[in-house]
């Protein structure tokens, strides 16, 4: 029967081996490891999505004010400089663009982002958005080499041009950063949570673990 | 088998207690989430946020109804020569000194308000919750030949001063509420909140 | 008078109204379980914690989801971002899915290999199995609720296989979507199903299950009786009373479970993209198909299955036969009590072949829980057949070899040496 056991872990973990397979497009994706504590790298990232993504991808299931508190942001802060449209702090974080004008000036409708970074990972995003490259064929005069054919233009392409490359890294990292905050903002304090969670269980289970044995000893 | 006595009858009953008060005490913990979610979500306080109202086209004994958290909310612009009634009329409220706390602090005075001759009142009879009519002027009503001014409820007939001060003898028990409210600027009202001072 | 005499007199005037000293000895102080159970006998606790659980958060995810195509997706993200907890309260639910079904395969497993469908438990039996096939029906309306990418594609691959039913299956497709395609009418007889009839049905099998159970009375790893041998008062000499030996090792296993559990849920809450698919963060989209749709892992191997089937047989199409062993896979572990002619009920007395099929299942199994959660090959598709055939044979040929091979004898009683 200890045989059996043994093939049962050995087959699972063959099925665990198999997950996990991601490729970048053409590429393998880049190494991206989200920090979301580094409350500075977040702020630097919200200021980057609002002046250079927020015109035509909305955070619409995320709230202005959800994101002021966790990013550590004064709300008055908040409302004078980064809420462009005369949203209330309270509501959420849509855009004005609709799909109609969308489609005509733009020919497609550049979806929300405030899971993109659940759907695709954060490394996809942070390997997109560092390999765009000239490509006159397209409309934009640009092409990607994660996502091949893509509509969307390169919005950072001034700035990428002007910074170093390790700043512009910096740059798609903090805004990465942000979007892997925004698509799953209660991951902190869930892992708070849950080291306290896993410290109580540990002392209920020593605890209930000594109770069966002491009940165990009538049995012998 | 039958159960036997303990070889250790104090460690027995010593370990049963501990496990037994640790699981009471992780079921409580697990309460938490699901008591916390029944609070109001962030939707919810967002469709209740401080509401701003500009006062400017306010003219004096007008009065408009604000719509906060759901209910309505009377701004009404009180003239100066109605003012005079307020002080006048003090032997037939209620409750004139406003001793039940339906006022926040900064409202306990003789204006029920932050500013002269403005009043903010919820407009919810403290009775039965209808709400209540205004009617300024200072004359002789169906309901009252000797009518000073002020908000009368046609549900149940209760009364109320210009600034929301229930008269005595009829239903309702309290004065009207005055919900937080301050002035951001001369003419901007925010009501729902104190305020930062 | 002393608060010991209060007591006792409220306990006599309910129980002079209702049975609880009566219910409490019968299915706990004096209910006993066989002395040589070990760990394969927790998960049957395990399972009802579980299915409490499920029941709470989902109530609680009800008071905040809405039910149409055009709210549900959004509902979910209020639920993980405005509702206070409400993540939690998800991830608990999706995470218990997870959990219900690794532990009832496991569950289902222990009464596979140690016999325990046999005389006199095939009721037990059956009862457990329609409670693993309505859990399977409550997985997958609730996998559709959220109504992302593979909500949809799940409900529209999973009814259209229904469509392969000759004559009328288009009909009756048509009929259970109520829509001419996957849509919000859809959606909202789904969500009936999973929040009400579906919870309501497993709720009473499982009612039955147990009350089954308690009048028999559980087998344990050697298939021995322990009935047959009593002290003078009748109380089984090789069994133990449920209260408080089971329950101490109920709530010990507990702890574990909560253990692994809770770092899941807190710390891996998609499980890798295997509790909640990363593609399903995206709104459904009736007009493009993800690159790869897979269903939950739990039904993998049954949809690998699906998938080998790509031949006509019998005038059948391929499509219908692939559903018909799909669901021949699920439904034929309710045949096991009648399948199994053995003398003798656990593996551990069975002969050689036994032995042989039970290790060839559980290979089976896994390798097609594996091959269903790939994009399928030419190679994969092969071995994909040959493990069906595997699994099929386990069930099919039992009658064969239980009825010849050799077992060992099964001891008197309980540490007897065999």
């Amino acid at each position: 029967m200890k045989s059996l056991f043994y093939l049962i872990v050995i087959s699972s973990s063959f099925l665990i081996f198999s997950a996990g397979e991601y490729r970048c497009g053409s590429m393998e994706c880049d190494n991206f490891k989200a920090d979301v504590s580094d409350k500075a790298s977040l702020q630097r990232g919200l200021s980057t999505y609002m002046n250079y993504c927020y015109g035509c991808h909305s955070l619409k299931y995320s709230r202005y004010k959800r994101v002021a508190e966790d990013l550590l942001i004064p709300l008055e802060m908040y409302e004078n400089n980064l809420i462009y449209d005369g949203s209330k702090i309270g509501d959420l974080m849509e855009i004005s663009l609709t799909k109609e004008d969308a489609i005509d000036w733009l020919g497609a409708y550049p979806p929300d982002l405030t899971l993109e970074a659940r759907l695709r990972r954060p490394d996809w995003i942070y390997t997109y958005l560092r390999n765009y490259y000239p490509d006159s064929s397209r409309p934009y005069g640009v092409n990607n080499r994660v996502y091949q054919n893509v509509n969307m233009p390169h919005v950072l392409e001034d700035m990428q041009n002007t910074l170093s490359e390790s700043q512009y890294d910096q740059v798609i990292y903090d805004l990465t950063n942000f979007m892997t905050y925004v698509a799953d903002p209660s991951a902190e304090q869930r892992k708070r949570i849950g080291t306290y969670v896993l410290l109580f269980l540990i002392i209920f289970t020593a605890f209930a673990y000594m109770t069966y044995r002491e009940f165990k000893k009538d049995l012998k | 088998m039958q159960p036997k006595s303990p070889p250790n009858p104090g460690r027995r009953k010593f370990l049963t207690y501990t496990t037994s008060y640790l699981g009471i005490i992780g079921a409580f913990f697990t309460a938490i989430p699901f008591v916390s979610a029944f609070k109001p979500s962030a939707k919810a306080e967002a469709a209740g946020a401080p509401v701003k109202v500009d006062l400017s086209k306010l003219l004096p004994g007008e009065m408009m109804t604000v719509e906060w958290r759901g209910r309505p909310v009377f701004v009404v612009n009180i003239p100066k020569e109605n003012t005079n009634f307020i002080t006048k009329n003090l032997e037939r409220l209620a409750d004139p000194n406003m001793e039940d706390p339906s006022q926040p602090d900064y409202a306990k005075n003789d204006i029920r308000s932050r500013k002269e001759g403005i009043a903010v009142l919820t407009g919810v009879c403290t009775h039965l919750g209808c709400a209540p009519k205004y009617y300024p002027d200072a004359k002789p009503e169906d309901f009252d030949s000797n009518w000073q001014g002020g908000f009368f409820c046609p549900c149940h007939g209760s009364k109320f001063d210009l600034v929301g001060r229930v008269y005595a003898n009829v239903p309702a028990p309290t004065n009207l509420v005055v919900p937080p409210h301050f002035f951001e600027k001369d003419n901007l009202l925010v009501i729902g909140s104190d305020g930062v001072s | 008078m002393s608060e010991n005499t209060i007591g006792k007199k409220s306990l006599e005037w309910v129980d002079s109204r209702f049975p609880v000293v009566d219910l409490f000895e019968r299915h706990l102080s004096k209910y006993y379980s066989p002395s040589n159970i070990n760990i394969w006998y927790l998960f049957g606790f395990l399972l009802l914690i579980v299915l409490v659980m499920q029941i709470l958060t989902g109530l609680w995810l009800m008071m905040n989801y809405t039910n149409t195509a055009e709210g549900a997706f959004s509902s979910i993200e209020y639920i993980m971002r405005d509702v206070d907890y409400g993540w939690l309260i998800r991830y608990m639910h999706a995470g218990g899915a997870s959990a219900f079904f690794a532990l009832i395969y496991l569950h289902m497993f222990r009464g596979m290999m140690y016999g325990s469908y046999q005389k006199p438990r095939e009721l037990i039996w059956v009862g457990g199995w329609f409670v693993y096939v309505l859990l399977c029906a409550e997985g997958f309306t609730g996998y559709v609720l959220p109504w992302g990418q593979m909500s949809f594609w799940a409900a529209q691959v999973i009814i259209s296989l229904v469509g392969s039913i000759p004559y009328f299956g288009e009909d009756l497709a048509i009929w259970i979507r109520g829509d001419y395609i996957v849509s919000g009418i859809t959606l909202s007889r789904l969500f009936a199903f999973h929040v009400v009839l579906l919870p309501i049905l497993i709720i009473a099998v499982v009612f039955f299950h147990i009350l089954a159970l308690h009048e028999i009375g559980s087998n344990n790893p050697d298939g021995i009786d322990v009935k047959k041998h009593t002290d003078q008062d009748g109380v089984p000499l090789d069994a133990k009373p449920f209260f408080p030996y089971d329950i101490t090792h109920d709530f010990y296993a507990l702890g574990v479970f909560l253990i692994i559990f809770c770092s899941v849920i807190f710390f891996f809450p998609e499980g890798g993209g295997y509790i909640i698919e990363y593609v399903n963060y995206e709104p459904a989209n009736p007009l493009s198909t993800p690159a790869h749709i897979v269903p939950s892992w739990y039904y993998t191997p049954f949809y690998a299955m699906l998938r080998a089937i790509d031949f006509p047989l019998f005038g059948l199409t391929a499509k219908f036969l692939g559903f018909v062993v799909m669901a021949a896979g699920i439904a034929i572990f309710a045949a096991l009590p009648w399948l199994d002619r053995s003398p003798v009920k656990s593996i551990k007395y069975k002969g050689i072949y036994s032995k042989a099929f039970l290790a060839g299942f559980v290979i089976s199994f896994f390798v097609l829980a594996y091959l269903g959660s790939v994009p399928p090959t030419e190679t994969k598709n092969m071995l994909a057949k040959v493990f069906t055939f595997i699994y099929f044979a386990y069930f099919l040929l039992m009658p064969i070899y239980t009825k010849f091979e050799k077992c060992k004898p099964v001891p008197e009683r309980v540490g007897d040496p065999a």
